[in-house]
């Protein structure tokens, strides 16, 4: 048989040769390059730093680095072990190795806007942290730390999918998630949090990066690293080989268990509500990414008892994330039901309505837990301009979000099964875009709105988001009276029920 | 008397491929036809703009009357169409599909006992609350007749009906048919096996590279001399 990464280099020639646009391909390499001019320049601004930001930013390190490997975990946690690089049912004729779906999921792991935006953190503290020493040295020593905790990373997920195959899995696995859970919880009460940042492993990383010239340490610590990220790579092959070979009960479970019947819906519009809830609730991935969504980011900013102006901006972070989840492609969620439902007598419209309020719940749901969550160990009590400005920031993130998805859904369909627990609602390269196109103005109204905060006037955070939601409001009205168009809403249905 | 379904001169092109390259068929007040050729002829895309889902290039369709092209809607109240694939939202239950067609055909109370009964006829009654993603092939069909023939339609679209289907889903599948049929309803089964076709239905229109190459009553289709006349039609 074809050895793995033969079989990975095909797999990655064949989904570039499914990337038919040529304007989508410029990008795609245009993306790259940016990503590349921007991780030199970042590596080379250590010198506009002055030395008071320098201190902080140094101070900073250690939880950098441990922020990325937490990262490294999450993120292929949250899609069942790591993203495929070609959907499994469309691959079903082929004899994929489990290493040559390992190594796709670890090809895949920068398409990831918080992957990419982390990595610019770490170079710009290596670059920092390696004044008046050898920058190579410590890039060197970076690049092995952000490989080995993405393989290990990777590796973790695929045991925890495995083990997740059966009940008692799932029971263990339940288990450590809420002692993890009630540790943090502790350590957080009782003050203890920057200790642990501050004696994290990943200060042992960060000493050998600040003290290249010291080659023996500097030698040590790069090699345990390419060592451990060896490991992550065996390891995670052998897991993925486990966890996907794992007799499981899970799907089966699903399958078979009835669900509950509710009461006919009062309404039409509520009908297609309840049944695109449903198709949300139910889909393995959607849901795991949904609660991921729900609990992380508040835990995350509780633990860091971030200031309440600071909080403004966690909710366009959030809504940026729960778009990604099914919002990008809200079609895909009738699947090939969609060509069943569009021969039933309703307003097309009514169809993209239905999916703009589940997305708009979801997107809000995820925005107010994260903020309260978040807010539950603020300094003191927020000022009533800050107040105003979380709650503008909810409220008008929310909006450019479900804008910008529905927009997308309308314009690039995708067809997608969402049926297994590592389904994705896009490919892998349409994602990134996404969360591009998604975070960027969802984390400038956090900003501008963060910018209100600060100024101490409680009317000022209404006044700049009532035009931002407005434009957001416009922006879906034009996309339900483009989805009313026949031929745009039959080209998203034959996209979305194809196959 | 005036057609349940007529259709003229539909063409639709997908960029430069033509799918369907004039399209006429007549079909009256319980009569049935069945659509027959080869892939890829176009009896899916046909269906598919009978059913209203896909607006075609140029042509009319008219059912019950009604100009599909300027008022879809009640041209979709008037049709029940079962897609060629799929055709089931794929984490709801076939309840819940009913439940969701009753609601947006503005069906009264009476889709309850209405619904239970086809549940048990095509024996999908001890599933009806299990997603249907977890249906085989043949009970995902089973279910799309069903959902095609639930509000009893004046126009009853079957796109492969039978595929996939086991002998007892075939002949519940029949008996719908048989059902519209008689209660003044047209049916058009689109489908390449053409024993079940002949089988179904009164009339068979053979359809190659977009268009009707030939028309025949079902009966003349039977047996091995059916069978050359069919072949020599469709090669």
């Amino acid at each position: 048989m074809t050895s793995a990464f033969a079989q990975l280099r095909a797999l990655l020639a064949l989904r570039w040769q499914m990337v038919r646009t040529p304007g989508v391909r410029l990008s795609i390499v245009l993306a790259g390059i940016v990503t590349l001019w921007l991780l030199s320049v970042v590596a080379r601004s250590s010198a506009a730093l002055e030395p008071a930001a320098l201190t902080a930013a140094l101070a900073l390190a250690p939880a950098a680095f441990l922020g990325f490997g937490v990262l490294a975990v999450a993120a292929p946690l949250s899609s069942g072990g790591g993203n495929e690089l070609v959907p499994p049912d469309q691959l079903v004729g082929f004899p994929v190795r489990p290493t040559t779906q390992f190594l796709g999921g670890l090809a895949l792991a920068p398409l990831n806007l918080v992957w990419v935006v982390q990595l610019l953190a770490l170079t710009a503290e290596t670059a920092y942290l390696t004044i008046g020493t050898s920058l190579l040295r410590g890039a060197l020593t970076t690049a092995a730390y952000v490989l080995c905790a993405t393989a290990l990373g990777q590796a973790v997920a695929w045991v925890v999918s495995g083990l997740r195959q059966t009940r008692g899995g799932r029971r263990t696995v339940g288990g450590l998630a809420l002692l993890i859970a009630v540790t943090a919880v502790a350590v957080v009460r009782a003050g203890r949090g920057r200790d642990l940042l501050e004696h994290s492993p990943t200060r042992f990383v960060v000493t050998a990066i600040s003290r290249s010239t010291d080659t023996g340490r500097w030698a040590l610590t790069t090699g345990l690293l390419v060592a451990l990220g060896a490991v992550g790579l065996l390891g995670g092959a052998h897991a993925c080989a486990w966890a996907l070979r794992r007799p499981g009960d899970l799907g089966s479970l699903r399958h078979s268990r009835p669900v509950r019947r509710r009461p006919a819906p009062g309404s039409a519009l509520r009908a297609l509500v309840c049944v695109d809830r449903a198709s949300v609730w139910r889909a393995p991935a959607l849901r795991r990414g949904g609660l991921v969504l729900l609990v992380l980011p508040g835990i995350a900013a509780s633990s860091a008892a971030v200031p309440w102006s600071t909080l403004v901006v966690l909710p366009g972070l959030v809504a940026a994330g729960t778009g990604l989840l099914f919002g990008v492609n809200a079609f895909c969620l009738d699947a090939s039901g969609a060509v069943w439902l569009a021969s039933l007598p309703h307003p097309p419209a009514l169809v993209a309505r239905a999916k703009t309020l589940v997305l708009t719940e979801t997107v809000l749901a995820a925005v107010t837990v994260a903020a309260v969550t978040g807010s539950l160990r603020s300094p003191g009590s927020p000022t009533a301009a800050e107040l105003t400005a979380i709650v503008s920031s909810a409220l008008a993130c929310t909006a450019v979000v479900v804008a910008i998805c529905l927009r997308s859904s309308v314009r690039r369909p995708h067809r997608a099964d969402l049926g297994g627990p590592r389904d994705a609602v896009a490919p892998p390269g349409a994602l990134c875009f996404a969360s591009v196109v998604l975070a960027a103005p969802a984390a400038a109204v956090g900003m501008v709105l963060e910018s209100a905060s600060t100024t101490g006037y409680a009317w000022l955070a209404p006044l700049l988001a009532a035009p931002m939601i407005v434009g957001a409001v416009l922006v879906v009205n034009a996309s339900l009276q483009r989805y009313n168009q026949p031929l745009v809403r039959s080209r998203v249905v034959q996209v979305v029920s194809a196959g | 008397m005036e057609p349940v379904l007529l259709a003229s001169g539909l063409v639709v092109d997908f960029g430069e491929v033509r799918a369907v390259a004039g399209f006429d068929l007549s079909v009256g007040a319980g009569r049935s036809v069945a659509l027959v050729g080869r892939n890829g002829a176009g009896k899916s895309t046909t269906m598919r703009v009978l059913a209203g889902v896909l607006p075609p290039t140029s042509g009319t369709v008219i059912v019950g009357g009604v100009d599909a092209s300027r008022d879809p809607s009640s041209v979709r109240a008037l049709v029940g169409y079962c897609p060629d694939v799929g055709g089931l939202i794929p984490r709801a239950t076939p309840w819940e599909h009913l439940q969701l067609a009753a609601r947006l055909r503005g069906m009264g109370p009476a889709w309850q006992p209405r619904a239970t009964d086809l549940l048990e006829r095509f024996d999908l009654a001890g599933v009806a609350d299990r997603i249907t993603s977890g249906f085989s092939h043949g009970m995902g069909r089973r279910l799309s007749v069903l959902l095609a023939a639930f509000h009893e339609p004046r126009l009853l679209l079957l796109d492969e009906p039978f595929d996939g289907v086991d002998p007892l889903g075939v002949e519940a599948t029949m008996e719908v048919i048989a059902a519209a049929r008689d209660s003044g309803a047209a049916v058009l089964v689109s489908t390449h096996l053409l024993p079940l076709a002949v089988e179904a239905c009164h009339e068979a229109v053979v359809l190659k590279g977009g268009r009707v190459v030939g028309a025949a009553p079902a009966s003349e289709l039977m047996g091995d001399d059916g069978r050359d006349r069919y072949r020599s039609l469709i090669q």
